[in-house]
């Protein structure tokens, strides 16, 4: 018989020592992995629009980022030609805070974060640290939404470098750089602990309970008192420090525009601990998941007792839609991320009109947010197979209308966003003093009035382009280029469609004309979605394959 | 004698390939049916084509007297299904996933919540029916889709590898309770399986398929006559292979 180490010997010409694994070669196997990966959807059915779809999102992308890019370029050449005072330091902070909060928003509830899954690779002999620290670098160079913030910040630097060239730019880079770096750890980080709180049903439910509770009150305290939030938050300057990669980056280039460099870097010394502290608490809390196996278990009903009591099997139906959205973690993240981002930009907008700006203008803000309700929950009227995994099948198993189906899922989805809406209003209204009637169901006959057009149309979307999701707080993966494409498409010319009514109402400062041209949308709409429905119905049944094979089959 | 299951040259191709050939099953009415074939001769892709989950390239096939094409819904109403990869929601308990599939089926909120208790009873999975499908092993999904497709009373089930995956102990459950089923006359049991002893002990009648067409079928007597059914699977199917090679790297290869 054998020994131990004589079998050790006849097998160590085989198997890759971790020395091996580690370094470029690691990188090159995972790079190519994605390439791979990547490269066999595209020449699967539906590949082709897919690359078109994905090469497009690029090309809205780079143009908008360019114009936004030369914007930037200007600011940044005054700011360093003034040096100091307001002229300098108001378009630095409105630069860092404002790409911070939006990169942030966007990432947290629209973007894709297509990271790379820890759980996956733990069973290779590669640093988790390096899968992650990859996976980070991969989401941002493939998500659209960053080359737009990348560009604009490559603006800023221009717009510097054409002001005042020297050594000091290399320092503005660094500082750049860590940005960047310190707001993608953050992402990464928020999303980590999100993901961690929402996996107790218990937390999940105080934490949103703990937001819309805050709203609540906020909305009985400054009753009578508009604005009294607004002046308690204008006094709050600490707060800022929540925004720590824009603060501390702010605080650097301030100096570095001045003139001070060995002032900035102290705070260049702070950005990247900061980048360093981020990314390993974000790493950490990931590996820590990834170890920890599937998510918790929420105790759900233990009995066939009880259940929702709506009728009939769309009843049934929608129940279990409901639930699917309800204990979805995207849809918690957006119930707490949504109201105090309106919030913010009640606190922060506003007042930054100018008051020649007219009614309807000063409530736009509040407007935005009924359709922005809508693109927030996108994944779940883009995509609304995807979570169905094998569960799917009995859409086609069980005796019921493919057109139940798909209105039980409008349904559900259409409540979440409603809901969405209601809170963002809600704390939009606590934070920045009540809204006049006419804005109100104006926003209620925009939010209602579009959701026929965008739901038709997503059925068609969810039918032709299905793609399994991941019941995760990260949104990568939940939808595919192609769909995004088509989503943007939807919402932009649902959103063109509805501002005709804002521009006559506008010209002729009549606010009423608002809830009644969006009501008569909205009919046409409901309409036009009865029309609909039968035809993605058939459609259901007619690619109840490929429809099975994106959704039932395994995870990629 | 009555059919349960009657097909006429049902055919399916994908890109172009025959996955079934010219299929005349004949299943009659109250038969525990094992139908069996090895991996890809088209077992799975016949019981999808039975329930709805494909559509036949060309033929026919009626299911409980109903022409599957013409009355889809009529013949789903009357079946029940536990499909190969399961047909469950993930995020929905095992009590809410019951109950929700009686619904489906045309069963009212009362009387879907009940019958799903005596399910769960019934298969063991009342203590564990408030966590999430998705956190459910392998067994326990099993046993749970047997339950959906019980949940409605069909006269026709299809199990398309019930026992894959799952323990002795399991095993032997699920096959007391369809045994039960069938003795009591309480429906038709047609069932996919590569565990051949399991098969040879429940079923009463037999198909082989092979490559995409019928190689052999009747009742268990009838197929089997003087041999084992593993015997006359392995002669059928001719599946006899060589000796195995080994590995260069591994052992004395390497």
């Amino acid at each position: 018989m054998r020994t131990a180490r004589e079998g050790e010997a006849a097998l160590g010409r085989g198997p890759v020592s971790p020395e091996r694994a580690d370094g470029w070669a690691t990188l090159r196997a995972l790079a190519e992995l994605r390439w791979r990966l990547l490269l066999r959807r595209l020449r699967g059915p539906g590949g082709v629009p897919e690359m078109v779809a994905r090469v497009a999102l690029y090309v809205i992308a780079i143009p908008a980022g360019l114009a936004f890019a030369a914007l930037a370029a200007v600011g940044s050449f005054q700011a360093v030609r003034a040096g100091r005072g307001l002229q300098a330091s108001v378009p630095i902070a409105a630069l860092f805070f404002g790409v911070w909060q939006t990169w942030t928003v966007v990432a947290l509830s629209i973007s894709e974060r297509d990271a790379l899954d820890l759980r996956r690779f733990l069973v290779y002999p590669i640093p988790p640290r390096r899968v992650f620290g990859y996976g980070l670098a991969a989401s941002l160079a493939a998500d659209p939404f960053a080359a737009f913030w990348c560009l604009l910040l490559a603006g800023t630097f221009a717009g510097a470098a054409a002001a005042r060239p020297g050594a000091w730019l290399a320092l503005l880079a660094i500082v750049l750089a860590a940005f960047v770096a310190a707001t993608v750890g953050l992402v990464a980080l928020l999303q980590e602990l999100l993901a961690r709180l929402l996996r107790g049903r218990r937390a999940r439910e105080l934490l949103i309970a703990a937001v819309y509770v805050g709203v609540a009150l906020l909305l009985a305290w400054t009753a009578g008192h508009p604005g009294a939030i607004l002046r308690l938050l204008r006094d709050a300057r600490a707060l800022r420090w929540l925004a720590y990669p824009a603060a501390l980056a702010e605080g650097a280039v301030r100096e570095l525009y001045a003139g001070r460099a060995l002032a900035a870097l102290p705070w260049i010394l702070a950005l990247v601990a900061a980048v360093g502290a981020t990314a390993w608490a974000a790493y950490r809390l990931a590996l820590a998941a990834a170890r920890a196996g599937s998510a918790g278990a929420p105790r759900a009903a233990a009995t066939g007792e009880g259940g929702w009591p709506l009728p009939g099997r769309v009843g049934a139906l929608v129940e279990k839609e409901a639930k699917y959205l309800l204990r979805h973690p995207i849809a918690t993240l957006l119930a707490l991320v949504l109201p105090p981002f309106a919030a913010l930009v009640a606190w922060k907008v506003p007042p930054r009109m100018p008051a020649e700006a007219g009614e309807i203008v000063r409530v736009l803000p509040v407007l935005g947010f009924a359709l922005y309700a809508h693109m927030a929950a996108q994944v779940f009227w883009l995509n609304a197979f995807g979570w169905e995994r094998g569960g799917g099948r009995i859409w086609f198993l069980a005796p019921i209308a493919p057109a139940e189906v798909l209105l039980a899922k409008n349904l559900a989805a259409y409540g979440l966003s409603a809901g969405l809406f209601a809170a963002a209003a809600a704390a939009a209204i606590a934070v920045g003093g009540a809204l006049p009637g006419w804005a109100l169901a104006a926003a209620i006959a925009l939010h209602a009035g579009i959701a026929p057009w965008l739901l038709a149309a997503g059925n068609f979307v969810s039918v032709l382009n299905p793609r399994a999701a991941a019941n995760t707080v990260q949104r990568g993966g939940s939808l595919s280029p192609l769909s995004s494409l088509a989503g943007m498409v939807i919402v932009s010319a649902a959103a063109a469609a509805f501002a005709i009514p804002v521009v006559v109402a506008v010209r002729r400062d009549a606010p009423w004309l608002l809830v009644w041209g969006w009501a008569a949308l909205g009919m046409a709409g409901a309409i036009a979605y009865r029309v609909a429905l039968p035809f993605a119905a058939r459609l259901v049944v007619r690619r109840r394959e490929p429809l099975l094979a994106a959704v039932a089959g395994d995870e990629e | 004698m009555t059919l349960a299951i009657e097909t006429e040259g049902l055919t399916r191709l994908f890109d172009g390939r025959a996955a079934v050939e010219g299929l005349a099953l004949s299943v009659p009415a109250g038969a525990f049916y094992g139908f069996l074939g090895p991996n890809g001769a088209g077992k799975s892709t016949t019981i999808k084509m039975l329930t709805g989950l494909l559509a036949p390239s060309s033929g026919r096939a009626r299911v409980l007297g109903l022409d599957l094409d013409r009355d889809p819904l009529g013949v789903k109403r009357r079946i029940g299904v536990v499909p190969d990869g399961l047909a469950l929601f993930e995020r929905l308990s095992g009590a809410e996933q019951l109950r929700i599939h009686g619904q489906l089926y045309g069963l009212d909120r009362r009387e879907s919540g009940r019958r799903a208790d005596e399910l769960l009873a019934v298969l063991e999975l009342a203590s564990e029916a408030g966590k999430l499908v998705g956190e459910y092993s392998h067994g326990m999904k099993k046993k749970l889709a047997l339950g959906c497709a019980l949940i409605h009373g069909p006269q026709l089930l299809f199990l398309d590898e019930p026992f894959e995956g799952i323990d002795a102990v399991a095993v032997s459950g699920i096959r007391r309770l369809l045994q039960d089923l069938v003795a009591r006359g309480a429906m038709t049991i047609f069932l996919t399986s590569h565990v051949l002893e399991v098969v040879e002990r429940l079923v009463s009648h037999v198909g082989i398929i092979r490559e995409g067409r019928l190689a052999a079928q009747g009742t268990l007597a009838e197929v089997r006559g003087a041999l084992s059914l593993e015997e006359v699977f392995i002669r059928t199917v001719g599946e006899e292979r060589g000796e195995v090679r080994g590995l260069s790297w591994l052992g004395e290869g390497a």
